[in-house]
């Protein structure tokens, strides 16, 4: 197999990446040409990143010694916190994505540098496409993310901005960057489709769909037509999922008329360019409860102690490689569980840090006292 | 409604009433400790350190059925190996015999029989005929939190050596000793057992907490800064409030230690302090200071530590860590590991790990300034390389408040200068890297007495 390990160009890998990412999410990728692709893009990062490289020769996994994809070292999603890892050769990256606060706190926002947003487009259309419109095509988005005008280093208002370009007849931000809802324009537009019999797409993190459902105060929108679907995000990480997805699926019937079975989960995040999605549209609702990755990303679940690849279906620590990431890194260790079965996760929900223990302070904790002092 | 607590043993004789178990249940338990402390009044302190002793030494010797017992259910409560629990409860239950409890009395009193009767004052030659007496709380209660098993049978044990009524909360991996505890001495002295009982209910629980303050002369509190903080508002103004807020212990390795022929037992002896307890007791030492210039430098130290630490694996195995706690291992590692390769080969940061086993040193470029952020999984040794030792007093100035064990190796004859200065900081305890994780009973907790911060003296004058 020859792969170039030295002046390998991340701008012509991205462009190959592309031209086979509009084969759309469907293509029959052959395991070889995963690996192949996979290796470049790794051969590529392990040279442009320093802390990369550092990180695998330690390991003794460099490109002239990596035979398969699995094998090069997965960076922790948490070192999108600490380190600026980019691999996009020489240029300034047109975007830099941050991660939302997490539940544990105020702490320090992880960081995506994006070489080329082109890249992520082109990863982003063909899913969103066959998960979320199906056949359907072009309709009208009614967004609860805000616009990418309004939070520019957010990935998913960028992702919904590309694909409401590319798909919508006409988009409704109902949503501004600071959060809050414009309930009159929410009860407007869908009233108009209502009345139109025009079949909508409503998006939006559990969150901001759960606010909108709490704003509704027990008073439905006019029920949408046949066809009409909602995108939901974000809302299966923490415990009790099933609980918070029956009851706010549930909920959103209710209050749109969209049945539950036309709810859409889609699983991302800020770290990875590619996005997974629960395929009930696509493929009916026996797909409930799984979420289907495009070809270009592939995800192993590991053991969390030694991080082994673990059997299919057993739970562990959720690893993904995704050659959307070209331009940062690919391979990238998360604190999502679930199980791995034919491709296909299964989320259970996330590992969610350390408790602190004994009698001991713990040195972070001491150090932000003795600071703060 | 009531609030649910676990009555882990009461007091023989002790009814409660039908189905009550929240703060009425807490204030009726109350009522029987202190009932009890007449009975308790009529004994001697001598003789109540030996038959405490007689509870205590069954959890050592190897065919009594209450250490079984005791070896059996520590390491799903403790969250220990079985081989941990078990050095711990060896080095824990060594002070729970008659002679050691003696010991701790006459360490502290001087003269025992000061909690039996007016004795005269010692060494007062001043004030002919003044006597004193010790007297023990009407009411102990002693909340503990954490997991760290023994802590609350060395609790119980000194409130009830001063003829205290005592009700333990113990803390949650530490449930199994002082219920053990309680039943042994139920079966052996139902007089001395009427004095104790174990509820356990989890932290933080203001209904069952607030009952049991109210009845207590003496409250002493284990816990974090906030938990201790908070009991103490709620302690009645007229109870002795003992606080053992959260602590922070420290190492310091001097070159005499580091020559070529020393540097590995020095590892060894580190690599224990820092292992015991899978790190989680307050003497647990979490910073590491090692003075550069000696035989071995403080990165080939780090590497010693390692190796150390891995033995220790082998021998004293870390307790299994949940998904999150691993989880949260491999990020923080992988962080430490990726920035250390970001900082270029000029920096000396490094990341030393087991992998799979749960040991991490960390070798930082500097003493000075906060250590980078790393969860508490499993056992990790901050290493940091110092110039100068007198420097050290001023490095560690922003953990004063907290500073607790100071663990020393090579010091030679700085050692007395150099405690002295800590000392005036803020340390309780300096100690060789050996003794660091069992201090003996009567060492100064936290720097009170850990009797006579229990005790009320009367002065009877002449």
């Amino acid at each position: 197999m020859i792969r170039p390990v030295s002046g390998a160009s991340f701008q012509a890998l991205a462009e190959k990446l592309e031209r086979r990412f509009d084969s759309g999410p469907r293509a029959d990728w052959p395991r070889a040409e995963f690996g192949e692709l996979a290796l470049q893009a790794f051969a590529i990062q392990f040279q442009h990143i320093p802390a990369y490289r550092a990180f695998c020769e330690g390991r003794g996994r460099t490109p002239d010694r990596v035979e398969r994809w699995e094998d090069t070292p997965p960076v922790p999603s948490e070192a999108f916190k600490a380190l600026q890892l980019y691999a996009g050769d020489e240029q300034r990256p047109e975007a830099v994505f941050l991660t939302s606060g997490t539940t544990q706190g105020p702490t320090e926002r992880g960081r995506h540098f994006v070489p080329r947003l082109e890249l992520y487009r082109r990863a982003l259309l063909g899913p969103f496409k066959e998960h979320v419109l199906t056949a359907r095509g072009r309709m009208r988005f009614i967004s609860l993310v805000p616009s990418p005008a309004e939070l520019p280093d957010s990935s998913l208002s960028f992702m919904v901005g590309a694909a409401a370009e590319a798909l919508a007849t006409e988009t409704h931000w109902l949503v501004d960057g600071s959060g809050s809802l414009d309930l009159d324009a929410l009860r407007g537009v869908t009233r108009r489709a209502s009345h139109a019999r025009e079949p909508v797409l409503i998006l939006g993190t559990a969150l901001a769909l759960l606010n909108a459902l709490e704003r509704l105060e027990g008073e439905p929108l006019s029920p949408l037509p046949a066809g009409s679907r909602i995108m939901e995000t974000g809302g299966f990480k923490g415990a009790g999922r099933d609980v918070t997805r029956v009851d706010l699926y549930r909920s959103l019937a209710e209050a749109t008329g969209v049945p539950a079975q036309r709810i859409v989960s889609e699983y991302g995040m800020t770290e990875l360019l590619s996005q997974l999605y629960e395929p009930v549209l696509s493929e009916g609702p026996g797909a409930v409860g799984t979420h289907v990755p495009p070809p270009w990303l592939k995800v192993r679940a590991l053991d969390p102690l030694t991080l082994e690849e673990l059997p299919s279906g057993e739970e562990g620590l959720l690893c993904f490689f995704d050659l959307a990431n070209a331009g940062s890194v690919s391979h990238v260790l998360t604190e999502d569980v679930g199980s791995v079965a034919k491709g296909r996760v299964r989320l259970a929900g996330r590992a969610q840090g350390a408790e602190p223990r004994g009698c001991s302070l713990a040195m972070d904790e001491l150090m932000a006292a003795a600071k703060s002092a | 409604m009531t609030t649910p607590f676990e009555a882990l043993a009461t007091p023989p004789g002790f009814v409660p009433r039908d189905g009550v178990a929240g703060a009425e249940g807490i204030m009726a338990l109350c009522d029987a400790l202190k009932a009890s402390r007449a009975a308790l009044a009529e004994r001697d302190a001598a003789e109540l350190a030996d038959a405490l002793g007689r509870i205590g030494e069954r959890f050592l010797d190897p065919g009594d059925p209450l250490r079984r017992e005791a070896l059996a259910l520590l390491p799903a409560s403790s969250g220990l190996s079985a081989e941990m629990a078990t050095e711990v409860l060896d080095g824990m239950a060594a002070d729970w015999t008659g002679p050691r409890l003696g010991a701790l009395l006459e360490s502290e009193l001087g003269d025992a029989t000061v909690l039996d009767a007016f004795v005269r004052r010692q060494g007062d030659a001043s004030v002919p005929g003044s006597r004193v007496m010790a007297v023990g709380p009407s009411l102990c209660v002693q909340i503990v939190a954490g997991s760290v098993p023994g802590v609350g049978v060395t609790a119980l044990l000194r409130s009830l050596l001063v003829k205290g009524p005592t009700l333990l909360k113990p803390g949650r991996g530490d449930t199994v000793l002082p219920r053990l505890f309680a039943r042994g001495l139920a079966e052996a002295d139902r007089a001395l057992a009427a004095a104790l009982a174990v509820v356990y209910w989890r932290g933080g629980n203001p209904a069952l907490e607030s009952a049991a303050l109210a009845f207590a002369d003496v409250v002493t509190a284990y816990g974090s800064d906030g938990t201790v903080a908070d009991l103490r508002s709620r302690a009645p103004v007229t109870a002795r409030f003992v606080p053992y807020h959260h602590r922070v212990s420290v190492g310091v390795v001097g070159r005499e230690a580091l020559t070529d022929a020393a540097a590995p037992r020095t590892a060894a002896d580190v690599a224990r302090a820092v292992a015991l307890f899978d790190q989680r007791g307050c003497v647990s030492p979490q910073l590491l200071y090692v003075e550069e210039g000696g035989e071995c430098s403080c990165a080939g130290f780090a590497e010693a530590l390692g190796v150390a630490l891995s033995d220790l694996e082998r021998t004293l195995p870390t307790g299994p860590l949940d998904g999150a706690a691993a989880s949260a291992l491999h990020q923080a590692r992988g962080v430490a590991e990726l920035t250390a390769g970001s900082e270029g080969s000029h920096a000396r940061s490094r990341i030393i790990h087991g992998g799979a086993a749960p040991w991490t040193v960390l070798l930082e470029t500097s003493p000075e300034g906060a250590p980078g952020r790393f969860p508490p999984v499993g056992r990790v040794a901050r290493v940091r390389p110092v110039a100068r030792l007198d420097a050290l007093p001023a490095l560690l100035a922003p953990l004063s408040p907290h500073l607790q064990t100071v663990g020393v190796a090579g010091l030679g004859a700085r050692l007395d200068d150099f405690a002295r200065a800590l000392g005036q900081l803020g340390a309780v305890r300096v100690a060789p890297f050996s003794a660091v994780p069992f201090p003996p009973p009567w060492w100064h907790h936290d720097g009170g007495g850990p009797l006579r911060d229990l005790l009320r003296f009367v002065d009877l004058e002449a």
